[in-house]
């Protein structure tokens, strides 16, 4: 008996509007590009200059020399901005109906009535519809677009902007630098404990094109911050590219979690950068589903630097037919009594790869620090590959660092067991890969953890055969 | 500045663990034949002859050390293991101020159900700076069983390379044991090809570094046939400003279903100068097996050593204690008691 699955029912994530829009820049890099996007977009001088630094430092840098193979990926075949047929609005009423159309089937305004603080939602290259909770305004919290921050609040976005993760850090970020487009800005005050979630939801649609929106998130001293990023797209047959950035400030005593639940389509290359600068006594949670992308290659990171500082990564990948998701956790710790944990889960079928790739660094000054890495992995047939390669860089005696890792199939023990108490082959395979996912989809807010576990459902309907 | 020791995979660059970067590294030029070579041979129906051997290798440390054995080697060893009682076989190369520099190849070839120990160890006497290269590569056959032991007793003025390649046929038993103490620059790389069925190989392995010494160790498994098994159990201790790269793989290839493969390394860190750099990696394309690895490290534990000091031992002794339980299950493969003591007497001197 074979576990067979077929390819994920994504009638609702490939909903493909006309490609209909108001400006859309010509294919390919170059500095006359760079240029006609900062003057569509009306940047500042000095974000002018970033892109056009960026674009030099991308000129100057290799692909990487590991990984999945990137040599499908022709920047000369991508648009990396699509404006789309609509100004930022605070109504979902004020949306263009296909668009809202496109959302309200993804779930996006229901959650934001059920569920959240404020949400985002961006298509294409520019954020359509931003909204945020009366309360929290008053009390000073900031949720907005990008392009808005970088006009009212320049000094912040000035010395916060590409500092977390430098332009040079590697290729596609400086690319995401220097063609940057929408994305989302939260500025949580001091002490402010904003306890319902936030959401950006970015969605493209354009074909060969490229999303690349900027997350710039500040978390000030002892407040605290729960985020939630979903993204997907339609299907088409040429290459889509995300690189969007992520930066963190996770200031002392602060807490931030940061959930994200990655839908793509399997023509996407996701190669996105994320990264947390994490202060004293502060908190950094990253709970993460990486289910779409034809080739992902994702590693969060959490920069400890402040005395007391901890993060948690927690977080699966699901590769099907033609997937090849490289996806992992980097933490480095820079301070006295630091600490990590990390759980990581893949499940690999129907010819899927799923590579955990990681580093931890613990530094001379990290005395007293802990770090615990757990990593597990599925493979639910004979024709997929996993992969687990963490690197762990240790440079002082007085730490604690474990790693472990697992790779196997679906036991067989198991399955007898829950045969023998009633239950189907079918039906005992999939409770334990849903059994599998759980300690992953918990960590999820409900809603979100249904969609987890849909997606999980969808990808093992008619699993069995 | 020489790259070599590359691992199968390679991950991020700045991860600094891909290969390593050699610099200033004296590298003789001219090879007179080794002289110190002892061989001792307990059963007459194995062989051990001076033969050219074939040096190509599916990874080893890089073209230059391939090589350099190829087209230098100064002394060479074909051991043809004919015997069905599990005798030894002894191979001690002495440095000394005539025979400074060993590049060697050996061929070691275990016949179908052939039993066998093999001891090849290197020892140099103190303040001579030796230079080793060397490749062994090992042919077991169908149910040949053959254990040996590989000191590097090197003095740590030294430098260490060797490839080591194995290959096991149907339900062949290979253990190896290493005890990795000598070289100011000790490179190893261990590959393992286990092609049979049911086949069988372990690695147990113990590094010691001290003052400046680099320990760059790339062990790899690669399991193709059904029911087989790789076990790799690596226990290391850091002083100094000392650091080792451990960079360990356990590959199940399609076609090695009911395949078992463990890692485990662990590091005792010594000192806050002391570095470890580790890439345990496990790679899959086969359905129905089972890997685990687990990587650690850490300083010695409080409550252990202030037990033991509670007993009347002063820090030192403690500590050195903890190390040698930690060698101590490596250790106990090594049946011979005469080499068991040299090697323990060796970490003991290394360790005060």
């Amino acid at each position: 008996m074979k576990t067979k699955v077929e390819e994920i029912n994504r009638n609702i994530y490939d909903i493909k509007n006309k490609d209909d829009y108001d400006f859309k820049i010509k294919k390919g890099l170059t500095r006359e590009i760079i240029e006609e996007i900062s003057a569509q977009k009306g940047d500042p001088d000095w974000m002018r200059e970033i892109r056009l630094n960026a674009l030099e430092v991308y000129n100057s840098l290799e692909l990487p020399t590991w990984g999945p193979d990137l040599s499908e990926l022709d920047m000369n075949e991508i648009a990396t901005y699509v404006r789309p047929k609509s100004k930022l609005n605070s109504s979902w009423d004020d949306v263009p109906e296909d668009i809202k159309n496109t959302f309200d089937k993804l779930g996006i305004p229901d959650a934001e009535k059920n569920s959240l603080a404020g949400v985002g939602a961006q298509y294409d290259s520019e954020v359509v519809y931003h909204s945020i909770k009366e309360d929290l305004i008053k009390q000073g919290v900031i949720y907005t677009d990008m392009e808005t921050a970088v006009r009212e609040y320049p000094e912040i976005v000035k010395s916060h902007f590409m500092k977390c993760v430098p332009v040079n850090d590697h290729k596609f970020v400086a690319l995401h630098a220097a063609v940057w487009s929408g994305g989302s800005f939260v500025y949580v005050p001091k002490g402010v404990k904003v306890d319902i979630p936030l959401q950006s939801y970015f969605r493209l649609n354009s074909p060969e094109s490229g999303q690349f929106e900027h997350t710039l998130i500040i978390v000030d001293e002892g407040a605290s911050l729960h985020f939630i990023e979903g993204c997907s797209a339609p299907k088409y047959n040429k290459v889509n590219l995300h690189a969007g950035c992520v930066e963190l400030y996770v200031k002392d005593n602060a807490y931030l979690r940061y959930s994200t639940i990655e839908n793509w389509s399997k023509n996407m290359l996701n190669l996105n950068t994320k990264k947390a600068i994490v202060g004293k006594n502060a908190g950094m949670d990253w709970v993460s589903g990486s289910f779409g992308s034809k080739i992902s290659m994702l590693y969060p990171m959490s920069i400890l630097n402040g005395e007391g500082a901890k993060t948690e990564f927690t977080g699966i990948s699901f590769a099907g037919a033609g997937q090849n998701l490289d996806n992992g956790f980097k933490v480095v710790h820079n301070a006295k009594n630091t600490s990590s944990v990390v759980n990581a889960k893949s499940i690999s079928k129907n010819g899927g790869k799923c590579t955990y790739r990681s580093l931890v660094r613990i530094n001379e000054n990290a005395k007293n620090s802990k770090c615990s890495v757990s990593c597990e992995s599925l493979m639910l047939d004979d024709i997929s590959i996993s992969d687990t390669i963490p690197t762990a860089d240790v440079r002082t005696d007085e730490v604690e660092f474990s790693h472990e890792a697992k790779i196997g199939k679906i036991s067989d023990q198991a399955i007898f067991y829950l045969m023998s108490r009633g239950l189907s082959e079918e039906d005992a395979k999939a409770m334990i890969v849903r059994g599998f996912a759980y300690p992953i989809s918990k960590e999820f807010p409900v809603e979100y953890a249904v969609e987890m576990n849909n997606l999980i459902n969808l990808e093992l309907e008619g699993a069995i055969g | 500045m020489i790259k070599l020791n590359e691992t199968p995979v390679r991950t991020a660059r700045n991860f600094n663990i891909n290969n390593i970067k050699l610099e200033n590294i004296e590298i003789p030029e001219k090879f007179e034949f080794f002289q110190n070579a002892n061989i001792f041979i307990e059963s007459p129906k194995d062989e051990v002859s001076l033969c050219q051997n074939d040096t190509n290798l599916t990874y080893g440390l890089g073209e230059f050390f391939t090589n350099q054995v190829k087209e230098k080697a100064n002394h060479f060893l074909t051991v043809n293991v004919n015997s069905k009682m599990k005798k030894l076989i002894m191979i001690d190369f002495e440095f000394d101020k005539n025979n400074l520099n060993l590049v060697e190849n050996i061929l070691i070839n275990a016949k179908e159900g052939t039993k066998s120990t093999i001891v090849i160890k290197y020892k140099a006497e103190e303040n001579l700076k030796c230079f080793h290269n060397g490749i062994i590569k090992v042919k077991a056959e169908k149910n040949s069983e053959i254990n040996i032991v590989f000191a590097n007793l090197l003095n740590i003025e030294s430098n260490n390379f060797i490839s080591i390649e194995n290959e096991l046929l149907d339900n062949a038993k290979v253990q190896w044991t290493i005890i990795d103490l000598g070289g100011k620059n000790s490179i190893s790389n261990y590959y393992s090809n286990v092609l049979g069925k049911s086949a069988n190989n372990e690695l147990n392995a113990i590094y010691l570094g001290k003052e400046n010494q680099i320990f760059d160790l790339n062990y790899i498994g690669e399991l193709r046939g059904e029911k087989s098994n790789v076990n790799f159990e690596v226990q290391g201790a850091l002083k100094d400003s000392s650091r080792k790269h451990f960079k360990g793989t356990i590959d199940f290839k399609r076609g090695s279903k009911k395949s078992k493969g463990n890692e485990n390394e662990a590091c005792m860190l010594l000192s806050n100068k002391a570095r470890s750099l580790s890439l345990p990696m496990l790679l899959c394309s086969e359905e129905d097996v089972e890997g685990n690895h687990s990587t650690s490290s850490g300083k010695v534990g409080d409550k252990e050593l202030f037990y033991i000091m509670s007993r009347g031992f002063d820090e030192k002794a403690a500590m050195k204690l903890m190390v040698r339980a930690k060698f101590n299950k490596i250790l106990e493969t090594i049946q011979i008691p005469e080499l068991k003591n040299e090697i323990l007497y060796e970490i003991d001197k290394r360790l005060d």
